[in-house]
């Protein structure tokens, strides 16, 4: 039973980073590598802006982390990676790894290295047959993770910007010419991506404790999407489910310490039977 | 027969030649002396850190090969200085091999693991071989910390090498090391460019701009991938031997992602695709945190910890790859280039072209 | 040329002038040393305090007087827990600085290459905190520690836990590093000559979700848990391990764990009964001459971290710094301070279980190391068991 609990909590924190991954993979063909960073960051403006007024406040928390989210997504495009048109796709690449430098040390200079516990409803509750128990946060958690992968479903499939944002994620330059505004449409898939970001950050927050080391998440959410295919929203949450369950998996039965290994073993495994990802597209493979 | 500037390589001759004008000569004649006679004017500290510089240009040239010459995103370099600083343990303490052999054993083992790290190269591009020598670096880290687990309680701290000896001459102290470093890395950077100059770097530069357009040249893809690899991995496990030699401690604790992270900004500070770069971006990327040490010791003491420093240090290296990448794409290197140039036409702000002068 | 180039040319120039450029060198009518720790990496939280600690001692020292009129000053630098910043600045401060000792360090990473270092210029180092094995006997030359040594720390344990229960299954966990597995293996020694079974479970450096690994302990129906890693891993593994359904008693080792995670855990787990805590030093809560006098220290002088054992074991490397100076006498040579240290007896006045000794074959001495159990109600730690005194390793190292 609580394997199931467990790996359902864990694949929902991969299959968050891993939509972001995604999201941002389509909008704009770049891997971003500082996923993980942002996810961090992103708890820790949760955890602070909830504190703000004296008290933790989980309105003031959201509102922050929504805030930061905005301001983030925007600067990083039109800042960085709007110059980078044109270039080889590692230079895009390049610039988020050394955004994610630039981010690991905000945490070290604005907080101080500390590290922070989300602490809103972590005490076990929900008692398990097998003696294991849930926490609040748990499920919230995943009912979190569910309600916002269905409102990316509703958002791209029924809403006028979401339609615009697949024309821009099919062809930019098409879609900018029927009157697309592809700039406005690729900021907001940053903010997207970096709202799922921190959305998994501040669960993650929840269950174990944010720190600089934590931000190696991000390159598990980016095996997620590359198993599950680069392109696809589906892929990521198939994706996140099966790095959670091979992670876990290794834990309990084969030795602890490979778990930290095992997203790219099977990444490897899975690269080479299917590069393009189980539900990729194949022409993507030559994109990157 | 006018030519179109120092950069400007207009046909195969220019382009095989290495020092295109005789200013450059003296230029590289007055570096070296500079090199030979800077510890004599310097602190023992500083020439620790000239120490810790040239240790690093000998792995940035080797990842310079790979990635600023023929294209191939590697995020495993941390692992093969590993590589070359646990073969030095191997040899010293089990079989007690002198220095003169452990060298290229080391450079040996390094260029194995390269083969074997890039075969995936044969198969996936881009970020999908970026993501493959990410998983080799795990697995590599993980063997040496088993190895340095089993060692022994001893090696709690790191397994200690003794220094180095080559016949009755030991090198020890960070002079001798200077001296030797400094002849070593004369030399490698020698070889590789030459080795840029000639087949397999103009091979490597094919593939590095289209790779199926150089197979549809007639290059033999997998050979010279996998050349690349080894080429850069043993100059890696050079390093990492060196350095083992130079600290005379070895723990796996230093090998992180992290630190193949620094190589990468390395050759990205000093612009991919030369070998100076690889050379001013090493120089660049060690001394940049012992320099912002040094600002902030201007600074009022309060400033100075609780993270700060630590932070900007590290924030430094990565506003350095994205200001470059965004600014200067081709790193210190295109900056010389252009002083060169700058100074190469003067007065005149552009050549004046060949037609122009009839 | 562009403007752009000449700017960062210039910028540059600047950067790599500054790395020439000299610190201040401090006065010449005083006693100075180098203390190099982690004060703004990872660890920070645990190393911070312990400078602190030792800051707090110097004060009050130089307010006194000094060591017969003569002041101490301390040259302070940062290695930010990597092995190269921490030679680097042990370097710096042996030849530009001239210090006579170097305190403190970091992470045992950091511990070997300074120890090597400083051992060819001659410059004896102590350590406190973490600790290594170059100090215990056969003792390197130049090395010392007054700290925690993982080997030891894990036999210590492993006696002391008899207090919480006799016999049955121990568990141990810690993260897959030289120390901690070092720190494993000769808790599992201990434990096993003293009769109990023993498994263990190891994460990678970086987990930070520890639910999945408490799961696998917990499988394994441990009677005791005990834990071989610091403040930010106790803070994940005490609520998971609570959440998977082990309830039963849990023994944080102390490197580096202050008492303010301790609390925290206790709280995160849902206010937590089976708590327990080994350490060589005393808590802040125990009540004894030695603990209030660091507590009054900290208040009159006040500190940025919360007080912490960790400024209880720093205060007492001051008290060792200070021995070990007036020993030397005026003017003190790094030659003459190693002779002393090598013989020198510290009084710990409560701090410990017994005074630090060191002896030219044994740079450590004998330690003193306690069980605290937490007490929720009462909000404190409080002892369970007599200090234990550890001579020596009964596993010696090969």
């Amino acid at each position: 039973m609580e394997f199931a609990a467990t790996v359902v909590i864990l694949t929902c924190t991969y299959a968050l980073l891993a939509a972001g991954i995604v999201i941002l993979y389509k909008a704009g063909r770049v891997v971003n590598f500082a996923h993980g960073e942002l996810a961090i960051v992103g708890g820790y403006v949760f955890y602070s802006s909830g504190l703000m007024a004296g008290g933790m406040s989980v309105w003031l928390a959201i509102a922050g982390a929504l805030v930061f989210s905005v301001v983030m997504g925007v600067v990083i495009y039109m800042a960085m990676m709007r110059r980078l048109v044109g270039e080889p796709f590692y230079v895009a690449i390049l610039v988020t790894v050394g955004l994610g430098i630039v981010l690991k040390s905000a945490i070290l200079v604005i907080w101080r290295a500390e590290r922070l516990t989300i602490d809103v409803g972590v005490a076990p509750a929900i008692r398990l047959a097998g003696g294991a128990s849930l926490s609040y946060m748990d499920v919230a958690s995943v009912a979190l993770t569910i309600a916002f992968f269905a409102g990316l479903y509703l958002f791209f499939s029924f809403t006028r910007l979401g339609i615009q944002f697949r024309g821009t994620a099919e062809n930019a330059l098409l879609a900018s010419q029927r009157g697309v505004n592809v700039n406005f449409v690729l900021s907001l898939a940053w903010v997207i991506a970096i709202m799922a970001a921190s959305l998994s950050g501040v669960l993650f927050g929840g269950r174990a404790f944010l720190s600089t080391e934590s931000v190696t998440i991000g390159l598990a959410g980016l095996t997620a999407a590359l198993v599950g295919g680069l392109d696809s929203l589906r892929g990521a949450v198939a994706g996140a489910f099966i790095v959670a369950c091979a992670q876990y998996l290794t834990v309990r039965l084969i030795d602890p310490v490979l778990s930290e290994a095992v997203p790219f073993l099977l990444l490897l495994l899975v690269m080479s039977i299917r590069p393009w990802g189980l539900f990729g597209t194949l022409e993507e493979l030559d994109r990157v | 027969m006018a030519r179109a500037g120092t950069n400007l390589r207009t046909n195969y001759v220019e382009a095989n030649e290495v020092l295109r004008r005789p200013y450059q000569r003296v230029l590289i004649v007055i570096v070296l002396a500079g090199a030979l006679l800077l510890p004599a004017a310097s602190s023992t500290y500083f020439v620790h850190l000239l120490d810790l510089c040239l240790l690093s240009a000998i792995g940035a040239l080797g990842l310079m090969l790979l990635t600023g010459y023929c294209g191939q995103i590697s995020l495993g370099h941390a692992a093969f200085l590993a590589v070359g600083a646990f073969t030095t343990v191997i040899l010293t303490v089990h079989v007690g091999a002198p220095f003169v052999v452990v060298l290229p054993a080391a450079a040996l083992s390094g260029a194995l693991l390269g083969f074997i790290v890039g075969l995936p190269s044969l198969r996936f591009r881009g970020v999908y071989l970026a993501i493959s020598t990410l998983a080799m670096h795990y697995a590599i880290i993980y063997l040496a910390t088993s190895y340095q687990a089993k060692f022994g309680s001893s090696a709690t701290a790191g397994i200690t090498i003794p220094d180095p000896s080559i016949g009755p001459l030991v090198l020890a102290g960070d002079h001798a090391w200077y001296y030797f470093l400094l002849v070593l890395t004369a030399l490698i950077t020698a070889g590789c460019v030459n080795l840029v100059r000639t087949r397999p770097g103009r091979a490597w530069m094919a593939i590095r701009d289209r790779d199926i357009a150089a197979q549809a040249l007639g290059i033999n893809l997998a050979r010279y991938k996998l050349l690349a690899f080894m080429a850069s991995s043993s100059l890696a496990s050079l390093s990492g031997s060196l350095l083992a030699y130079y600290s005379n401690v070895v723990t796996v604790e230093k090998y992180t992602l992290d630190l193949a992270v620094i190589y990468v900004a390395m050759i990205i500070v000093g612009g991919m695709g030369s070998i100076l770069g690889a050379l001013l971006g090493a120089i660049f990327i060690t001394l940049l945190p012992f320099g912002i040490d040094s600002l902030f010791g201007y600074l009022p003491r309060a400033w100075r910890f609780g993270s700060t420093l630590f932070g900007v240090q590290v924030g430094a290296v990565g506003v350095c790859i994205i200001a470059f990448l965004l600014f200067e794409p081709k790193g210190l290197a295109e900056i010389w280039r252009r002083i060169e140039t700058y100074f190469d036409r003067w007065p005149f702000r552009y050549r004046p072209l060949e037609t122009a002068r009839r | 040329m562009n403007r752009l180039t000449s700017r960062t040319f210039f910028a540059a120039l600047v950067l790599t002038a500054c790395t020439c450029s000299a610190n201040v060198a401090s006065a010449q009518n005083s006693y100075v040393v180098g203390y190099i720790t982690d004060l703004s990496g990872p660890l920070a939280d645990s190393y911070t305090p312990t400078w602190e600690g030792f800051e707090l001692y110097i004060k009050a020292l130089n307010d006194r007087g000094g060591i017969d009129g003569k002041k101490v000053d301390v040259v302070l630098d940062d290695d930010g827990l990597k092995a190269d910043r921490a030679v680097a600045a042990a370097k710096k401060q042996a030849e530009r600085d001239n210090v006579v000792g170097i305190f403190g360090l970091s992470l045992s990473s950091t511990q070997g290459p300074v120890y090597a270092e400083m051992r060819k210029v001659g410059v004896p180092v102590v350590t406190t905190f973490s600790g290594i094995l170059d100090a215990l006997p056969p003792s390197k030359p130049f090395s010392y520690s007054t700290g925690v040594v993982f080997e030891v720390a894990g036999e210590a344990i492993g006696e002391l836990i008899k207090n919480i229960k006799p016999n049955g299954k121990v568990v141990g966990m810690t993260f897959d590093s030289v120390g901690g597995r070092a720190a494993i293996s000769h808790n599992k020694r201990m434990v096993e000559s003293l009769g109990y079974t023993w498994d263990e479970v190891i994460f990678p450096v970086t987990t930070s979700d520890f639910t999945p690994f408490a799961q696998a302990v917990a499988e394994k129906k441990p009677d005791i848990v005990v834990g071989h890693y610091g403040s930010g891993q106790n803070l994940g593994v005490i609520p998971a391990l609570r959440r998977s359904g082990y309830a039963g008693p849990y023994v944080i080792a102390s490197y580096g764990v202050t008492e303010d995670t301790v609390r925290q855990a206790a709280q995160r787990a849902g206010n937590d009964q089976n708590v327990y805590y080994v350490t060589r030093y005393s808590t802040v809560y125990d009540v004894n001459p030695g603990v209030a006098e660091v507590a009054a220290a900290q208040k009159k002088y006040g500190t940025a971290k919360p007080f912490s054992s960790m400024h209880i074991t720093g205060w007492e490397l001051g008290k060792f710094a200070e021995s070990a100076l007036k020993g030397c006498g005026w003017p003190c040579s790094r030659e003459k301070l190693d002779q002393v240290i090598q013989t020198l007896k510290v009084d710990a006045n409560g701090l410990t279980g017994g005074p630090i000794e060191m002896s030219p074959q044994d740079h450590y001495g004998p330690s003193y190391w306690r069980l605290y159990v937490w007490n929720d109600s009462a909000r404190k730690m409080e002892p369970k068991s007599d200090w234990l005194k550890k001579t020596a390793l009964k596993f010696p190292v090969q």
